[in-house]
């Protein structure tokens, strides 16, 4: 059973339509991934290819469903704290990400 | 800081158009939304420090600058609320002082920890979020919402995908497919759920209609941008499972009949690596519900709707309700809402004598009004057939997300149960709404399941009891909390 969500190859998402910051890196299961700080870790995460975000109890592919904050399907562990909606929390200089199973 | 006049929780339109009209009249507000910056789901804008082609619509902007430039308001952005306490005798017990006397205690969790601010009056405008539609693979990654891709689209300047089907029973379905196509994306097909004959107008909703032409117009523009790139709309159509190995590979759409069921033999295979659903809204009422609010079935306007007096004041004394909660019904509606709930509001604070503010209400009352007629008229032709969509629901389909129960489980408990018919007594046999969301997304087709199976009523089924925490808080922000006795049996998910 796979632990965590690993990116699939592309096509992968674009990033359209606005003026962004620098971008930075920010480290996801130990990899490097490129994001314009500020922008939602959801976004950073589909644009580098991870279609899943995390995995279920039971071995599921699961990724933002409703980008609002309601459905919970997008959570990952940010700086060993669980469950933070990644629709909801942005990107910043030195964040760890860890998706997959989370209990 | 902490004792505000009002705490107004969501800063969408309803939420902005209060604490305006709240502060202008002398009212200390603090408003705590989730989002980085005010303006809701509607006028959400990119992150600070990003620069869009084009910012919210006109009556947005006016809104938000109103909003910003009234004095006495206080902005709690990346906050959650996730209770009102000591509404209800059973939960005066859970901060471990008496309540003040004259003042609510509404529960936050943001970036600074937990907090309790204990305002004189509470106003929720929590606005509503996509009606969840389970289907065979409606789990799979690449199944999203409308309103999640618009949010992806317009806030984030993200093509969440490739490939994009849209369907559902919603006119923001035309809106989103129209941005989507604006910002370069290949959108293979939409399809609604409605016959072209549905959404015919005749003379009698003509007035209606007439007094919502910006709506209309908006529409109206989607459709020549979908025409234009040559997209296809169809209509009496529904999306009848997803598939994909692992993520989303394909949908497999159908016609439908007169009454909204899927007839056999006309299946299509469409291609997609996203599928956005929008078959109309639930309005967030879980909070209202949690501080013991009145709440009425209203399967048009979203559901479960929060009862509330002509000055919008709910069941609960000095707990009132703006925007969505009442019925979903779109941003005009809730803004003149917002006004005339904060006109409700002044008197009780002294800020307002009564005659004042029921002169200052008759012009917003008109309003009101006149956005009713229009949206009534609306939600009737885009009302989900509930029964007609649970029938795509297989045994095999999950319906609780987070806790992974599938609608067998469910129709299995039932079986082994005779006497289950509520939402609360099928929660505690199969597990569905434990899981961090609280059932906010299988709420609704759970209860249609138990309905349809049971043959009772949404009333007679209910909803799953609204527990604090609403949304989940963690223990360790608990124990730094500004409230010594917070206990651990707040939690509401198991801590890993």
């Amino acid at each position: 059973m796979p632990d965590r969500a690993t990116p699939t190859p592309p096509p992968t998402p674009v990033r359209v339509g606005l003026d962004r910051p620098d971008p930075i890196t920010i480290e996801v299961d130990g990899n490097p991934v490129p994001t314009h700080p500020g922008e939602s870790l959801a976004t950073a995460l589909l644009a580098a290819g991870y279609r899943a975000v995390r995995v279920t109890a039971a071995g599921a592919r699961r990724a933002p469903y409703c980008n609002m904050g309601v459905c919970f399907e997008c959570v990952v562990t940010i700086d060993d704290l669980p469950y933070q909606r990644s629709c909801l929390v942005r990107t910043r200089p030195g964040m760890r990400v860890h998706t997959g199973t989370d209990r | 800081m902490n004792a505000p006049d009002v705490v107004v929780v969501g800063a969408g339109p309803a939420g902005l158009a209060a604490a305006a009209t709240l502060g202008r009249h002398g009212a200390t507000v603090t408003v705590v939304d989730e989002q980085e910056r005010p303006g809701g789901q509607i006028y959400r804008r990119p992150p600070t420090g990003f620069t869009p082609a084009s910012g919210p619509a006109a009556a947005g902007v006016a809104l938000l600058a109103e909003a910003a430039s009234t004095p006495g308001v206080r902005w709690l952005n990346d906050t959650t609320v996730w209770a009102v306490l000591g509404t209800r005798a059973g939960l005066d017990g859970f901060t471990g002082r008496p309540p003040t006397p004259g003042r609510h205690r509404v529960a936050t969790h943001g970036p600074d920890g937990v907090h309790l601010l204990e305002p004189r009056a509470v106003l929720l405008t929590a606005g509503a979020y996509d009606l969840p539609v389970p289907f065979p693979g409606w789990t799979l990654p690449g199944v999203l919402t409308a309103g999640g891709v618009q949010a992806f689209v317009k806030a984030q300047g993200l093509l969440p995908g490739d490939r994009f089907v849209l369907a559902g029973g919603h006119p923001l379905l035309l809106v989103v497919a129209a941005q989507l196509v604006r910002a370069g994306a290949r959108v293979v097909e939409v399809a609604l759920l409605q016959h072209h004959r549905d959404l015919l107008v005749g003379p009698a909703g003509l007035a209606a209609v007439a007094s919502g032409t910006a709506k209309i117009a908006e529409g109206i523009d989607a459709l020549r941008v979908l025409r234009r790139a040559r997209v296809p709309v169809r209509f009496g159509t529904v999306v009848r499972r997803a598939d994909g190995g692992p993520d989303l590979a394909t949908v497999t759409l159908a016609a439908v009949d007169r009454a909204g069921l899927p007839v056999p033999g006309t299946d299509r295979v469409l291609s997609c690596d996203v599928l956005a659903l929008g078959y109309g809204f639930v309005a967030s009422v879980e909070l209202a519900r949690q501080a013991g609010c009145v709440v009425t079935w209203n399967s048009s306007a979203g559901g479960w709707v929060v009862q509330h007096d002509d000055w919008l004041r709910t069941s609960v004394p000095g707990i009132a309700v703006a925007g969505e909660l009442t019925g979903v019904a779109g941003a005009e509606q809730a803004t003149v809402e917002g006004r005339l709930a904060a006109l409700g509001i002044l008197p009780d604070l002294g800020l307002l004598d009564t005659d004042r503010a029921t002169a200052l209400a008759r012009p917003v009352r008109r309003d009101l009004r006149r956005q009713r007629r229009f949206v009534t008229h609306l939600l009737d032709r885009f009302a989900p057939n509930r029964s007609a969509l649970a029938s795509l629901v297989t045994d095999d389909t999950v319906l609780c997300r987070c806790e992974e129960i599938r609608a067998g489980d469910v129709r299995r408990a039932l079986r082994d149960h005779p006497h289950l018919h509520t939402a609360n007594a099928v929660k505690l046999v199969t597990r569905v709404g434990m899981g961090p969301c609280q059932g906010r997304s299988c709420q609704p087709a759970v209860c249609q399941l138990i309905a349809d199976e049971t043959g009772r009523t949404p009333e007679q089924v209910g909803a799953f009891t609204a527990q604090a925490p609403v949304k989940p808080v963690p223990l360790a922000a608990l124990a730094a909390a500004d409230e010594p006795a917070a206990s651990a049996d707040l939690i509401g998910i198991d801590e890993p």
